[in-house]
């Protein structure tokens, strides 16, 4: 029998991902903790894969950014073995098979991720939901760890898919609210990337703002 | 079972060539990365392990493994100042008092410290956890370091370096290895720089890491005074003053303050000192560990 | 039949290794490929093989390759060995990121591809790549270009300036006596082309030119603009040409150059 780590599903991180009508929002904690220790408040849990495609990941120490730099360098790979950019649901269907393959070997990899991209041809944005059991879910919005359990409430009633950047951004900045107002422990704010026909690229995020109980 | 049936009946020809692996052994021109240990014939190793040596766990452990320790490494306008204690603790029992916990891992600078304030070329690394696990490592490092040097006729990045040991104990993970080390040096190509490395398999680059049982002592000083800015004697002061209010709480942490500083030109030592004559100093001079009293 | 040419890892009597010496016989009756140095930018150029009417060259596999986004090679010899060589790179850059976080150097790639070709003449039941490669390209954070040779044998070395491949002696001559140091981008580029005008006779339409700069990716020079380059190389060897006949009378100099014959069925 697998044994996960206790501390696999918890507090440490949160990921979040919203689409709208031409632009994914990725976000991710920025902090790593050690048992008491928060050993690093400015990390960047994301990987580009292509010039469209952008995976946030989380889960167990080590296996996270090996697992992630494993997929960046196939990904690369295969684009320049074959001169061809692969799609975002091509990529996210790439990575499902990679971790059912990966559950049924001796020792799994435990990350959970989020798959976003926008194709530059139709400017159509997609989001993965990806877990460590291989589970591949397209979605309008999602979330992993116990961000999951305040912002998609709130997701669902908020979201729709015609959105523009300004309208997610604001939704992003309610599910960060709350999180603050709830989480019980502080994941040091998030770091904000935008995947748009344009590519990849971080934006500025106010994560110093003071959230009051209700 | 499996394995001697399949042995028996493997056609008769198919030792008369060579073998895709001994083809490959044959022209390999470079050694595996990794090393092979042999391993204790039980199923669950990880948990064999650790119930003949953690004492957390099974405090009747049969093999009591050195652990237990502070140490420390922060990145500064000149350069990275290194700073651990010196204490071995095996269970409740101090092993050692004088452990030198800071590795140069390097071909060049192996080796014994010199008294004299020539900085030596190469990386330095620091050593928590398992004792024996971050001196037999950061040897295999030092040896990847210098056939990377020969080979590539220029040092190794601090990167690559910490990129090589956090793939080994990503590699091992699960076997028991127990080590959260960081790798300092200067290069041309990154200029200062400082990685965490532990046997979960994890590797951040940082400006600021504490290590150990005694860590949370550590940040708390060094996080309130330090700035990127700090002068040389400053940053060293600061290192020295930060493992010593680990040393003075954590009952595992204690001895000597092992001091350095790494900069272009490569890492000086800054003194192993006992703890007790510089603790009573700051006590006496600045007046701080007011909760010590030194009347009888 | 002496026997030495046969079994691969077998010496002649006096030391041969046949086998190698043939892969290299494969490389010269492959199309010409050149590699040309400048002060901040590398060159390549390829002789291209000229398309049969229905093919379709648009799709049609280039002999310049991307190893990584800042290496490229070019070959000469046979094009399935190259393919897999290619391959194997392509794996090796990738994985050298994975392991040691920086991208491969141009030294180290090319010495792995040397590596990979020596290995296939030293071991039982295998042949030796029939090839040989220019690689070229920046190491990160350089800007210092970087060109290198590879030969079937395994050697590697570097070079200012460089021609493998069918009369690739006419061209490296040519090299020889037309390379400057510190040539700009324009420079580089024409003397790539001029060097191949030496034995490509068909002009424009059977020439490729990549061009590498530090920091940047492989930019594939566009037709029209090789074809710019030729007709301006051209006019100027007309003029350079009508003023010798001025100035020495009607001497021909004009030598026709010959191509050695054979190596259809090698690219």
């Amino acid at each position: 029998m697998l044994v996960y780590p206790a501390s696999f599903l918890n507090m440490d991180f949160v990921l979040l991902g919203i689409t709208g009508k031409d632009f994914v929002i990725v976000a991710a904690s920025k902090a790593i903790m050690r048992g008491p220790t928060i050993i690093k408040a400015e990390d960047d849990k994301t990987r580009a894969l292509n010039n469209h495609t952008l995976m946030a990941f989380s889960g167990e120490a080590g296996d996270t950014v090996q697992f992630a730099e494993y997929i960046q360098a196939n990904i690369q790979l295969y684009t320049m073995r074959n001169d061809t950019e692969l799609s975002t649901p091509a990529v996210g269907n790439f990575i499902r098979g990679e971790l059912a393959r990966s559950l049924r070997s001796r020792s799994p990899y435990t990350v959970n991720l989020l798959l976003g991209g926008v194709d530059p041809a139709t400017e159509k944005p997609h989001l993965y939901w990806i877990d460590y059991l291989a589970s591949l879910a397209p979605v309008p919005y999602a979330a992993h760890g116990y961000a999951q359990y305040y912002c998609l409430s709130l997701l669902d009633k908020h979201h729709n898919p015609n959105i523009d950047l300004e309208e997610g951004m604001k939704l992003l900045g309610m599910c960060t609210d709350e999180l603050k107002r709830r989480l019980p422990i502080d994941y040091k704010g998030v770091l904000v990337k935008v995947i748009t026909k344009d590519g990849v690229r971080e934006v500025d995020f106010d994560n110093d703002k003071v959230v009051r109980s209700a | 079972m499996d394995k001697l049936v399949a042995q028996y009946s493997r056609p008769q020809h198919q030792n008369e060539s060579y073998s895709e692996q001994e083809q490959q052994d044959l022209t390999e021109s470079l050694p595996p990365l990794s090393l092979k240990f042999s391993l204790p014939p039980v199923d669950n190793r990880a948990s064999f392990l650790r119930a003949m040596t953690d004492d957390h766990s099974n405090p009747s452990c049969p093999i009591k493994l050195a652990h237990g320790t502070t140490t420390l490494a922060f990145r500064f306008q000149g350069g990275i100042i290194v700073c651990t204690d010196s204490r071995a603790t095996a269970g409740n029992w101090i092993a050692s008092q004088t452990v030198k916990k800071v590795i140069p891992v390097s071909r060049l600078s192996r080796g014994e410290d010199k008294p004299s304030n020539d900085p030596t070329p190469g990386l330095l690394g620091t050593m928590a956890g398992g004792a024996a696990d971050c001196q037999y490592w950061l040897r295999y490092l030092s040896q990847q370091c210098t056939l990377h040097e020969i080979r590539h006729k220029r040092r190794i990045t601090v990167a690559a370096a910490s990129k090589i040991l956090a793939n080994l104990t990503y590699a091992y993970k699960g076997y028991g290895l127990s080590m959260g080390t960081m790798l300092c040096g200067v290069t041309p190509q990154e200029g200062p720089a400082l990685y965490y490395i532990d046997s979960d398999g994890t590797r951040l680059p940082g400006n600021l890491f504490c290590v150990g049982s005694g860590q949370t002592f550590a940040y708390g000083v060094l996080d309130s005074n330090y700035r990127y800015d700090l002068s040389v004697e400053e940053a060293l002061a600061l290192g020295r003053r930060a493992i010593l209010a680990a040393m003075h709480r954590d009952a595992y942490s204690g001895g000597f303050i092992n001091l350095y500083h790494v900069k272009e030109e490569g890492w000086v030592h800054h003194g192993f000192d006992d703890m007790n004559p510089i603790f009573w100093k700051t006590k006496l001079e600045q007046g701080e560990f007011s909760n010590v009293t030194s009347e009888l | 039949m002496s026997g030495y040419d046969r079994a691969l890892s077998v010496f002649s009597p006096d030391g041969h290794v046949f086998q190698v010496e043939y892969a290299m016989e494969a490389v010269k009756r492959g199309t010409c490929a050149v590699g040309v140095k400048g002060k901040d930018i590398v060159v390549l150029g390829c002789e291209k093989r000229s398309a049969l009417k229905l093919q379709d060259t648009r799709i049609t596999p280039s002999k310049i390759a991307l190893v990584d986004d800042h290496v490229c090679l070019a070959f000469a010899g046979l094009n399935a060995d190259a393919r897999i060589l290619i391959d194997k790179a392509r794996l090796e850059a990738q994985s050298h990121r994975l392991t040691v976080e920086d991208p491969v150097t141009i030294e180290y790639i090319t010495k792995y591809i040397a590596s990979v070709q020596q290995r296939y003449t030293q071991s039982g039941g295998v042949r030796p790549f029939g090839i040989s490669t220019l690689v070229v390209g920046f190491d990160k954070n350089d800007g210092t270009p970087r060109l290198y040779q590879t030969e079937p044998s395994g050697i590697y070395s570097a070079w200012k300036a460089n021609a493998i491949g069918r009369s690739s002696k006419t061209v490296r001559e040519f090299l020889e006596r037309n390379h400057q140091e510190d040539m700009d981008r324009e420079q580089t580029i024409q003397l790539t082309i001029k060097s191949l005008l030496e034995v490509v006779q068909t002009g424009a339409k059977n020439i490729e030119v990549a061009i590498m700069a530090p920091g940047q990716r492989v930019e594939m020079l566009p037709d029209d603009q090789i074809e710019a380059y030729v007709k301006s190389i051209e006019t100027e060897k007309q003029e350079e040409a009508a003023k010798k006949k001025t100035a020495r009378g009607s001497t021909t100099t004009a030598a026709i150059l010959t191509r050695p014959g054979g190596g259809e069925s090698t690219d």
